[in-house]
Order: structure tokens, then sequence, then C-alpha cells
């Protein structure tokens, strides 16, 4: 977290050319992968990434069920051309990690005591990373979930915030994660207006820190409206005369 | 008629306001009544529910199902019914209360790969679902092409009061069963009329929600106007009637439609 350069210009301009209250361009293709139960391909900004849902389905190894919910079973995996050095495509401590935190970031939107003794595998696949894909990942997931027509109470939208040459901006990428003061990724149903996951590495004082938050809400938002526009599309297409 | 208020919804989405009543696929938080699945949305004065455009096959009870053996313990057929858990069809179903693991060989009635019409007994999520195939028109199947498709397309190939499958049926001349966990079995005399079938399944798949689909089969499979009465130029109302009673029209057409299996003396 050492800044030694500048990495916002004099006209308020990002390493990327973004103002500083301004997301990458997302996109979201809802059912890609015919195989899953439900699936998404999300593009957020140099972020290339694949969710893929099964279930519910059966429990294999059966001791590992449980009889009054559902299990969540998530894998968050970088395939080893995604960075610029080649990645050992071996699980890290990093992924183990962040396959947890996103797998509790998804539970509390997902009604899981309907489907019990079953599990519910959640496969995210980085093929270009460049910041942010835990957020992004789960954005993925939660498009993939609700594909797979599991019953969930809210969709989960996530998009991180941060302090860049002490000004607080949303959607972190790859340089200012690096190079940047602090990095707070958030995940949040925006329906029941809570928050699934909330993590942050560096320093805010507590003003900063209710700025990032309420900033990354937005940019959350945000993302939900991308969610919702691709889940739309893929199920309904031209036929939107019931909601006009 | 009453009127019934629609809309498509994603999971978090609120299908209506006040004091209603939650059916299906929907809960309540405070005053609102909010979708859990992505799907149509429909309210009246009797409540508010979703119907599910995604989904895999989740078990109720007295719901028609097509399955495959998989197994035979010593006292049960397991099934393999498209679903999270696996079936289970008990022996006494068939050799009755006396059965015995010694004296009744289990393989002499179904065997491995054996597709069965079957109904579930009993599923309370506790266990796993119980088979019968002991009420009329159930058991195994001995010939036909197994096709799979999405559950949640089940209603619409059968339309409403089974128009779309009869439609389906007459034109291809086949017969086809329908399994509410989305396994169908088409059944003919010839090949080009299976294939015909099973080309009109897939475009009911397909398009399922998507207007003038009957007036699209009927093109496919070359049938005239004027023999079918049912038109779903007013999609809204089909979906409403095959909708609001799918489990009824499901379980009608499968009594109807194993009738003339019978009468065809195919059972």
């Amino acid at each position: 977290m050492v800044q030694n350069r500048s990495l916002i210009d004099e006209s308020g301009k990002r390493s990327d050319g973004r103002i500083i209250d301004e997301l990458r361009e997302i996109k979201i293709i809802v059912g890609i992968i015919k195989n899953a139960d439900g699936s998404a391909l999300i593009e957020f900004g140099k972020n290339k990434i694949i969710a893929a849902v099964y279930g519910p389905r059966e429990v294999h190894p059966k001791h590992m069920a449980l009889s009054d919910r559902c299990v969540v079973r998530c894998r968050y995996h970088m395939s080893p051309f995604s960075t610029d050095t080649r990645k050992s495509p071996a699980p890290s401590r990093r992924e183990t990690e962040i396959s947890k935190v996103i797998r509790e970031a998804l539970e509390p939107a997902l009604m899981l005591e309907d489907y019990p003794r079953a599990a519910i595998d959640i496969f995210i696949e980085v093929l270009q990373a460049d910041g942010g894909s835990r957020c992004a990942g789960i954005t993925a997931a939660s498009v993939a979930l609700a594909d797979a027509g599991i019953n969930m109470r809210d969709m989960v939208s996530a998009c991180a915030a941060g302090k860049v040459d002490d000004k607080i901006v949303i959607d972190i990428n790859d340089t200012e994660d690096k190079e940047g003061g602090a990095d707070m990724p958030v995940a949040y149903m925006p329906n029941l207006k809570k928050i699934t996951l909330l993590q942050l590495d560096g320093e805010l004082n507590s003003n900063e820190f209710k700025t990032c938050l309420e900033e990354a809400i937005r940019g959350c938002l945000k993302v939900f409206e991308i969610q919702r526009s691709s889940l739309i599309e893929k199920y309904f297409g031209d036929e939107k005369g019931l909601n006009e | 008629m009453q009127e019934i208020k629609r809309k498509y919804v994603i999971p978090g989405d609120i299908v209506a306001e006040g004091n209603l009543r939650p059916l299906v696929n929907v809960f309540r938080i405070g005053n609102s009544i909010v979708a859990t699945r992505i799907g149509i949305a429909e309210s009246n004065k009797d409540g508010a529910k979703v119907i599910p455009l995604s989904g895999i096959y989740f078990p109720r009870a007295n719901d028609i199902v097509i399955g495959k053996i998989l197994d035979h313990s010593s006292l049960s057929w397991s099934v393999d019914i498209n679903s999270c858990f696996n079936a289970h069809l008990p022996a006494q179903d068939i050799f009755g209360r006396d059965f015995s693991p010694a004296h009744d060989d289990m393989g002499s009635q179904l065997s491995k790969g054996d597709v069965i019409v079957a109904r579930i007994a009993i599923f309370d999520r506790t266990r796993d679902p119980i088979l019968t195939i002991q009420d009329k028109d159930l058991g195994k199947i001995p010939t036909g092409e197994l096709i799979k498709i999405s559950p949640t397309r089940v209603p619409r190939l059968i339309g409403k009061r089974g128009s779309m499958i009869q439609i389906i049926e007459q034109a291809s001349s086949t017969r086809i069963t329908i399994g509410q966990n989305g396994i169908i079995v088409v059944s003919g005399k010839d090949k080009e009329g299976i294939n015909l079938a099973i080309n009109a399944i897939h475009i009911v798949e397909v398009e399922a929600h998507t207007s003038n689909l009957t007036q699209r089969i009927k093109q496919l499979l070359n049938v005239p106007e004027s023999e079918i009465e049912n038109d779903d130029t007013k999609r809204n109302h089909e979906i409403n009637d095959t909708e609001m009673n799918d489990d009824k029209a499901i379980s009608n057409k499968i009594d109807k439609e194993m009738g003339m299996m019978n009468s065809n003396g195919t059972k």
C-alpha cells in the first residue's frame, strides 16, 4: 500500500481515464454454459469471469449433507493465463479465502432451508483479472444463481470503493488496488438493503470509511441495474410488454 | 373473471403490496410480497405468486414423474427422477405386503435401466421421495424415445386443457407421456413422426414464453387452421389457464393420455 506516484491527474482522471465516481464498463451474458443449471459471463472492465451454478443436487460425499438446509460449495479460481505472469493452477491461500468470503456473501440471499439434504455448487473461474475480481465474481454468481432458478430473497450485487490519492473513488482497478491507499469490497442486497460482504484493506478514518461505504453501495446499485437488465434480456428478450 | 395483474420479475422484486396471501415462489416482508425466482408474477385478490421460468425439478407429493431404475436393494428400487434426490420404489408396492426378499425376485419385475411412470406417494423433504406405481396407468414404459426438457416448461407443453400436446400428438401420430419432472417419452410407429414430435417439443421448450407459439407449432407440423380450435394469440390468457391450474391440467392430461395408451393396447 505504498503510494509512490499520482494515480489521479490534475483534471481528475484516474489511471484508466475514469473520473472518481465512475464504474468500469460492465457487461453480463446469462446462460453461456449449457451444462450448468445457471451461468453467467461478466466483463467488468478488463475482468472476464465465468460463474456456473449446479444444483440443488445430491451431496457427495453424503456425510456433508445437512438435514435442515442446503450446503453451498463455492470455488473461486484464477486460470493460469488470467494474470501477467503465469499463476499456478493449484488453489492458493488467497483463492481459498475468496471462495469462502464469496460463499458467505451469497448465502444470506439464498433460501437454503427450501432444499434440505441437497447441495448448490458455485464455480467462479477468472479468465482475465484486473482488480475487483471477487466483486465481479459475486455479481456473476448471483446472476447465475437466479438463472439456475434457486429461491433467493434478493440478488447480490458487489462493487468496491477505496482511497486513491486521499480521494474516495469507486470501483478500484488493479493498479489502484496495488498502489492506492485503501480497497473496500462490498456486497449488497439492493432490495433488502443489507450488506453481505465488507472487507477493508488499507487505512481509512471514520469519515472516509462512511463515505467509502456509501460510494460502494452506490456502485452496487448501478451493478444491480446491469444484473437486472441482463436477466430480463435473457428471459424476456423483446417481450417487455408486461412491464411497460 | 377477476382481474389478474402480471409482470416480469427477478428475485427480490416486489410482486404486490398489501394484505395478499403469498402463494408460490414469493415471500412476505412487511407489507410487500417479494419474488424469489425469475418469472411471471401474478397477483389477484386470492394472493400473489410467481410462475418460474427456470429451475430444476423439486419433487412434490402426488406428482406424476418418469424415472429410470438405477439399482435395487433387497427392499426397494432406487429411481432417478431428474431431481436432487433419488426416489425409492418399495418392493412391497409391487409384491404386496407379503413381500419377502428371500422368495420374491425383484429383478423379474424391474431391472436396471427400465423406465417407469410413477406417482410420488410421499415426500416431505426429510427423506427421499417414495414412489408408487399402483395407481391406474402407472408402471413400466416398454418403448419410446426419452427426452428431457426444463420442468418449468411442462405446463406450456401441455397447453390450455392439453391443447398443445394434442396438436403435437395428432399431427405426428405419436403418443407422448409427460412427467412433471421434465422427462418425456415419445412413442409411435414411424420414426419420422417421432422426430417431428421431438422437434416440436424442443421448440415449445425454447420459445415457451413467446406469443403465437401454438400458431408456429401448427405451421411446423402442417396442421390446417380449422382442425384445432384453441389459439394462443392472446397469450396471457393461455398462460393464465395453464399455469393457474397447472397441477390439475397435468394430472388430467396424464390421465387422459394414459387412457389413450390403454385404448391403443400399448400397455
